[in-house]
C-alpha cells in the first residue's frame, strides 16, 4: 500500500504513471496505425478490418481502458503542470532557453491540448458519424479526408502528435531512468524516428485520400 | 564601454518589486560582472543611496553563492561558468544587462538578487549523507572503488547547490540536484546500505519543499556551473523505481 | 597572563595517548546536558559540530553565509596530506611532522604537528567512509600526488576540488545531525562578540543578517571555527565574507592573539588584472608538479613567450633550487618570483607575472594525462584570462592566501579564555610560519574530527558550570556594545565607502608588510593605520538601516576590525626581526636572499595581549623547543 500511495504522492512517481500510460498509448498508436493501412489497400478490406474489430466482443471494455489510459495521462500530467505553475509563482521578466529545451519539449501542453481537442472530434466523426451504409466506414472516412479543410486538420494535428512524441517518447524512458552513455543516444534517435514515422504514416492518410483519391476537393 | 544595468529592485521578502535602469561605465572588459555592480554599487552609496543586494563570496565559481539570472540564463551566458566568472569581455557596448533572482517558490526573495536557498539544506538533512559516526571507519583502502565509478560519483559530487538547476527549469524542479547527490552514494560502495532509505526521503523531502517535477527538458543541465549531467536524473528515477520494489511497506 | 600550553610530557609520540588518557571524560548521559557552540561552517567548525553532536552534545552552529556548505574551504583546490604511505616511497608520521616542522620554519608547537600527523589517517579514512570520491587508481586504491615543500606523494585529491569534497563530506554530517536534532543550524549570522560569565565563555551575541536584530545564545563552550584575516589585505584568494571579527572581538575580550604577522603569500595566483579587481584567484600549486616556472633571461624582454628561444629563458627555481626544482615550498617560491620581477623580468602586459609553462608536461605525459589531472584549473585559468593555457603558458603571481597565525591556543585547542576554543585557520598552532601545501585541510579535519571531541569533555568534566541563560546582564551588556557600534556606523553619513577604505587599508598592507618587510615600512604603516581609522570613523557612508538585510553595513563593520586588526599584524611583524617562513625582513637575509632565522631571540610564539582601546597591547612570548625535529637552517637547494 505504501509503495502505491509513494506512486502516487510523489512527483517522481506521478511521472512515472504518466510515462508508463504514455507508452502504453505508444502501443496503441502503433496498433491504430496498422489497422489504418488497410485504408491504403481498398475499400473492402478497410470494412472488413472494420467489421472484425466491431464484432470483437472485447472492444467495449478495451475501449473503456483505453479511455480510462488516456484520461490518466491526461489528469496527472496536467496536475503536475498546476504544481509547475505553483513551484515558480513569480516569473522572469526575461527568459531564455539554454538549448535543453526542444520544440517538442516546450509545446508539450499545447500539443497536448490539440491532441485532446481532435480526440473527441475524431470519436465523434468516426465512431459515431453517419456511415452511407452500416457496414461502410471507409465511405465515411473517405467523406470527411476527402475534404481539403479536413485534411489539412488531420494533416496539423497529426504534426502536433510527432511534435508530443518526439519529445515525450525518450522522456519516458529517462523517467524509467534508461540511461546508458552509449545506448542513450540511440534511445533518443529511435523516439524521434518513432515520432517521425508515426506523425507521417499518419498524415499520409489524409493526403493520399485528400489529393491522390478524391482530387481535393 | 558603457551598458545598461536592469536590476530587480525588491526591499524585502514581502516589499514590491521592480526591474530598475542604471547605466554603468566598464572601465575594462577583463573586470567581471560582480565588480562591474560592486562599482555601481559604489556610487550608489556615495549618492547616499542602497546598493543592490547581491549573494556572492567565493569569485570563483565554487561557493555556490551567486543566485542571479542574466538575460534570461540562470548564471548568465556562459558554458560552465557561475555569475561570478561572467566577465565583461562577454558584452559590448550598449548592451542592456538584466538581473533577476533565482525564480522559485521554494527561494523565496530576500532582498534584490538574494534569495533564501535553505530549501535545498533541509533536503540534505534527509538522507544527503553517509550515516558514519567520527572514529568508525575502516582502512580507507579496505573497500575498493572502480575508478570509473568513484569518477562518475566525483562527477555528480561537483555540484556547489547554487540551485541554478531549480531556476533554469521550467517547473523550478531539484531534480538535478538531489538526482546529483543520490547519483554520488549510489555510485560508491559506502552509500549502499542506506540507499533504499535515501532516495524515498530526500524525495519526499524535495516534494514537500515546494519544487516542481521533472520534465526532462535538460534546462538544468545546459545551464549547471559544474555540467552536472541529467544522467544523474535518470539515476535518481533509478534508485526510486528500485526503492518502491524492495521496500518494505 | 600565564601561557600554559598544558603540552603532556613525556616523548613525543606518546603525548597525544597520554593527554587523551588523562582528559577527565563525561558520562554518555550527561552529555546530553551540556550545549556548545560552534562558529563557522569551514571544514575545522563542519567536522567538530557533526562529531560533537554525534558524542551526544546540544550543538548550536552559526555561519555567515546563507548555508553551512559554503564556507571557503570549499575553495581549496589541491589536496589533503596524511601518513598512510600508500605508494611505499617513505613517508611515515615521523616524515610528515618533521616535514610539517620544518616547512613552518621551526616556528610551530612541536606536540601539536605530531598530533596532527598521528590523526592526519584516520581523516582519509573517515572521508572515505563519508563517500568523499577522492582519486583512485584502476584497481580501485586510492591515488596520490605530491605537492610543494615533500619529497614524497601523500597527498589525497578529488580532482582539483579536494576542499569542495571533504567540505561537503563534513557538511553531510552536519546535516545528518540537523535531521537527528542534536544540531541546530543558524546560517546568515555574523558573530559580534563573545560573552563571558564568571571569567568563562558562556554564549555569543550575533547579528541576524536578514533582518538586522541581535541574538544571544548560551551554551556551556563556544568554539570558533572562523578562519583566517587575509582580507586584512584587501586583496586576497580568500572569499568576500571571510573576516576576523569573531576572533577579533574574542581578543578584545581577553583571548590573546598569537604571530599575526605570519601570513602566506601563495605563488600561483592569476594576476591581478586592474583597479577593479575585488579578489584573487588561486590555482592549485599541484600545477607546480608538471609546470615549469619560468620568465626571459633578460630584463624588459617584452616578447610573447613562444617567440624567447629555451636558451634565453630562466627556469630560476629549478637553478636556485635544484634538488626540489618547482616543488618548494610557497614562500620560498613566492619571494623568488618576487626577486625576478624587481629585477625588471616579470611578463604579461603589467610586467607583474612569471610563466607556469606546461609544454614539456604536454609532450611527456601528453595533453589528456594533463587535462584529466588539472582539467578544472586550466579552465578557470582560461575562463579569468581569457587566453588558453593549453596555447601559452599560464601567467602566475603570489597572492595573500592564508594565515598562519590567529587566536593563541594550548594543546587542548583553548585560547586564554576558559572555554572559548579556536580551531582550524582561526588558531596558530601548527603552521608555524609557513604552511605547506595541503596541510590546512589536514589541519582543519583534525581539530574538527580527532581533537576537539577528546578535549572538550575533559574542560566540561574538570570544570563546575552553572546555567547561563541569554536574559543574563553579561549578554545584555554584550548586546548594546553590538548596537551601538551598528549605530555608530550608521549615524557618521560621511563621504567615503567602506570598500575605499578597505582598499586604502589593503594596499598599505600589501606595500609595507606583505611578501617583503622592512623595519622603515612598518613603521610607516603603524603610524598610517591609527590615520585611517579615524578617518573612517569621521567619513564612512554606510547607506540603509540596521533593521534589514544591509550589505554595506556588513562591510563597514567588518573594515573597522580590519582597521583595529592591521595595527597588531604590523606590530607584530616590526617585532619580530628576523626572516621565517612567510614573515621576511629584508634586514635578516643570507647572502643568497634567503630567510634568515634568529633562534636565539625568536624561538618563540608571539602572544599579544588586548589592554584596552587606547593602550598598547603586551606581548608575550611562549618559548619553542625542538626536541625531535632539530633545528636547522631550511634549505631547499
Amino acid at each position: 500500500m505504501e509503495t502505491l500511495a509513494r506512486l502516487v504522492t510523489s512527483s517522481i512517481g506521478r511521472k512515472l504513471l504518466v510515462a508508463a500510460v504514455g507508452f502504453l498509448l505508444c502501443g496503441f498508436l502503433m496498433t491504430h496505425l496498422a489497422g489504418n493501412m488497410f485504408l491504403f489497400v481498398g475499400e473492402k478490406a478497410f470494412n472488413t478490418y472494420a467489421r472484425v474489430l466491431e464484432s470483437n466482443p472485447f472492444l467495449l471494455p478495451i475501449e473503456l481502458a483505453l479511455l480510462g489510459v488516456i484520461l490518466l495521462h491526461a489528469v496527472v500530467a496536467l496536475y503536475l503542470n498546476l504544481t509547475s505553475l505553483a513551484a515558480r509563482p513569480v516569473g522572469y521578466a526575461m527568459k531564455r532557453s539554454r538549448g535543453g529545451r526542444t520544440w517538442g519539449s516546450a509545446t508539450m501542453v499545447y500539443t497536448a491540448v490539440l491532441i485532446g481537442v481532435f480526440l473527441v472530434i475524431h470519436v465523434k466523426t468516426f465512431k459515431y458519424g453517419v456511415r452511407p451504409s452500416p457496414e461502410d466506414l471507409y465511405g465515411l472516412v473517405m467523406s470527411y479526408l476527402q475534404d481539403w479543410r479536413w485534411a489539412l486538420f488531420y494533416a496539423v494535428v497529426m504534426a502536433g502528435l510527432g511534435l508530443h512524441l518526439s519529445h515525450g517518447a525518450w522522456s519516458a524512458t529517462q523517467t524509467f531512468g534508461i540511461d546508458h552513455p552509449k545506448y542513450t543516444p540511440l534511445i533518443k534517435g529511435a523516439g524521434l524516428a518513432f515520432a517521425v514515422v508515426v506523425a507521417a504514416v499518419f498524415t499520409a492518410i489524409p493526403i493520399w485520400a485528400c489529393w491522390f483519391l478524391g482530387g481535393a476537393r | 564601454m558603457k551598458v545598461t544595468l536592469r536590476v530587480w529592485r525588491q526591499t524585502g521578502p514581502d516589499g514590491p518589486g521592480r526591474l530598475v535602469s542604471y547605466e554603468a561605465e566598464v572601465p575594462s572588459t577583463d573586470m567581471s560582472f560582480l565588480e562591474l555592480l560592486d562599482t555601481v554599487n559604489e556610487g550608489l552609496i556615495a549618492k547616499g543611496e542602497d546598493a543592490i543586494a547581491f549573494d556572492h563570496d567565493c569569485r570563483e565559481g565554487i561557493c555556490g553563492m551567486c543566485s542571479q539570472v542574466i538575460d534570461g540564463q540562470p548564471h548568465g551566458p556562459d558554458k560552465a561558468a557561475a555569475t561570478c566568472q561572467l566577465h565583461m569581455r562577454r558584452f559590448k557596448d550598449g548592451d542592456v544587462i538584466t538581473a533577476e533572482p533565482f525564480r522559485a517558490k521554494a527561494f523565496p526573495v530576500v532582498k534584490d538578487l538574494v534569495v533564501d536557498r535553505s530549501a535545498l539544506d533541509r533536503v540534505m538533512t534527509c538522507g544527503g549523507f553517509v550515516s558514519v559516526n567520527t572514529g568508525a571507519a575502516v582502512d580507507a583502502n579496505a573497500v575498493l572503488v572502480p575508478k570509473d565509478d568513484a569518477e562518475k560519483a566525483m562527477d555528480a559530487a561537483a555540484c556547489i547547490g547554487c540551485g541554478a538547476c531549480v531556476a533554469a527549469c521550467p517547473n523550478a524542479a531539484a531534480m538535478l540536484f538531489v538526482g546529483a547527490k543520490v547519483s554520488q552514494f549510489a555510485l560508491l560502495p559506502q552509500g549502499a546500505p542506506e540507499r533504499v532509505r535515501r532516495v524515498l526521503s530526500m524525495r519526499k523531502a524535495m516534494d514537500k519543499e515546494g519544487f516542481g517535477h521533472c520534465s526532462n527538458e535538460a534546462e538544468c543541465e545546459a545551464v549547471c556551473p559544474k555540467e552536472v549531467k541529467i544522467s544523474n536524473i535518470a539515476r535518481l528515477n533509478r534508485e526510486f523505481i528500485r526503492a518502491l520494489a524492495v521496500s518494505d511497506g | 597572563m600565564k601561557l600554559e600550553s598544558k603540552t603532556p610530557d613525556g616523548p613525543v609520540e606518546k603525548k597525544w595517548d597520554k593527554a587523551r588518557f588523562e582528559l577527565k571524560l563525561v558520562n554518555p548521559a550527561n552529555k546530553r546536558k551540556f550545549e556548545v557552540i560552534v562558529v563557522g561552517t569551514g571544514l575545522a567548525g563542519a567536522s567538530a559540530g557533526a562529531s560533537l553532536a554525534e558524542l551526544g552534545y546540544q550543538v548550536k552552529v552559526f555561519c555567515i553565509q546563507d548555508s553551512p556548505r559554503r564556507a571557503h574551504s570549499i575553495a581549496a583546490q589541491g589536496g589533503i596530506n596524511a601518513a598512510k604511505n600508500y605508494p611505499n616511497d617513505g613517508d611515515s608520521i615521523w616524515r610528515l611532522f618533521y616535514d610539517t616542522v620544518k616547512g613552518g620554519d621551526f616556528r610551530a608547537r612541536e606536540a601539536n604537528v605530531y598530533r596532527l600527523a598521528q590523526v592526519s589517517n584516520a581523516i582519509i579514512d573517515h572521508c572515505v567512509a563519508q563517500g568523499v570520491p577522492f582519486a583512485r587508481d584502476y584497481g580501485g586504491t586510492l591515488d596520490n600526488r605530491s605537492f610543494g615543500g615533500a619529497q614524497v606523494s601523500r597527498t589525497f585529491y578529488a580532482r582539483g576540488q579536494t576542499g569542495q569534497q571533504l567540505l561537503l563530506g563534513a557538511y553531510a554530517s552536519l546535516m545528518r545531525q540537523v535531521g537527528l536534532g542534536s544540531v541546530k543550524m543558524f546560517s546568515r549570522r555574523e558573530m559580534m562578540d563573545v560573552v563571558l560569565v564568571d571569567g568563562a565563555a558562556r554564549g555569543i551575541v550575533v547579528r541576524n543578517l536578514v533582518t538586522g536584530a541581535f541574538e544571544s545564545y548560551a551554551a556551556h563552550a563556544v568554539l570558533l571555527c572562523t578562519g583566517g584575516y587575509s582580507n586584512a589585505f584587501f586583496l586576497s584568494t580568500n572569499a568576500n565574507s571571510c573576516n576576523v571579527g569573531a576572533a577579533w572581538s574574542a581578543y578584545k575580550r581577553g583571548a590573546a592573539f598569537a604571530n599575526p604577522c605570519f601570513t602566506q603569500i601563495h605563488p600561483t595566483c592569476i594576476p591581478v588584472s586592474g583597479e577593479h579587481q575585488s579578489k584573487l584567484t588561486l590555482m592549485s600549486e599541484s600545477l607546480r608538479n608538471d609546470g615549469r616556472v619560468w620568465v626571459p633571461k633578460s630584463s624588459g624582454d617584452r616578447r610573447s613567450p613562444d617567440l624567447i628561444p629555451e636558451e634565453e629563458r630562466d627556469y630560476y627555481l629549478e637553478r636556485i633550487y635544484p634538488s626540489f626544482g618547482n616543488l618548494v615550498p610557497r614562500d620560498v617560491a613566492s619571494r623568488a618570483a618576487k626577486r625576478i620581477i624587481d629585477e625588471g623580468r616579470g611578463v604579461g602586459k603589467t610586467g607583474l607575472a612569471v610563466y607556469l609553462d606546461f609544454a614539456d608536461a604536454f609532450k611527456r605525459r601528453g595533453v589528456g594525462a594533463i587535462k584529466e589531472e588539472y582539467g578544472n584549473l586550466f579552465d578557470m585559468y582560461h575562463h579569468l584570462t581569457d587566453e588558453d593555457p593549453y596555447q601559452a603558458p599560464m601567467r602566475i603571481y603570489p597572492a595573500v592566501h592564508y594565515t598562519m597565525g590567529g587566536l593563541w591556543v594550548d594543546y587542548n585547542l583553548m585560547t586564554t579564555i576558559p572555554g572559548l576554543f579556536c580551531l582550524g585557520e582561526a588558531n596558530f598552532s601548527d603552521h608555524g610560519g609557513n604552511r605547506l601545501g595541503a596541510s590546512a585541510l589536514m589541519q582543519g579535519l583534525a581539530d574538527g574530527y580527532f581533537v576537539i571531541p577528546y578535549t572538550l569533555g575533559g574542560y566540561f568534566a574538570a570544570s563546575k558550570l552553572p546555567k547561563a541563560d541569554p536574559g543574563q546582564q553579561a549578554f545584555k551588556e554584550a548586546e548594546s556594545g553590538a548596537a551601538g557600534r551598528v549605530k555608530k556606523l550608521l549615524s557618521i553619513k560621511g563621504k567615503r565607502t567602506p570598500v575605499s577604505f578597505h582598499k586604502e587599508l589593503g594596499s598599505l598592507m600589501w606595500d609595507n608588510c606583505g611578501m617583503s618587510r622592512n623595519a622603515k615600512g612598518l613603521s610607516e604603516a603603524l603610524a598610517r593605520i591609527p590615520k585611517i581609522r579615524e578617518e573612517f570613523w569621521r567619513n564612512i557612508m554606510v547607506t540603509g538601516s540596521g533593521s534589514e538585510f544591509n550589505q554595506t553595513l556588513e562591510r563597514a563593520h567588518r573594515v573597522a576590525d580590519y582597521l583595529e586588526f592591521a595595527e597588531l599584524l604590523v606590530r607584530d611583524a616590526f617585532e619580530r626581526r628576523e626572516s621565517c617562513g612567510g614573515h621576511f625582513r629584508e634586514e635578516h637575509q643570507t647572502p643568497d636572499n634567503e630567510a634568515k632565522r634568529d633562534d636565539a631571540n625568536f624561538c618563540h610564539v608571539s602572544v599579544w595581549e588586548h589592554q584596552g582601546p587606547d593602550r598598547d597591547p603586551v606581548l608575550h612570548k611562549e618559548p619553542l623547543k625542538f626536541e625531535h625535529a632539530h633545528l636547522a637552517q631550511r634549505s631547499y637547494a
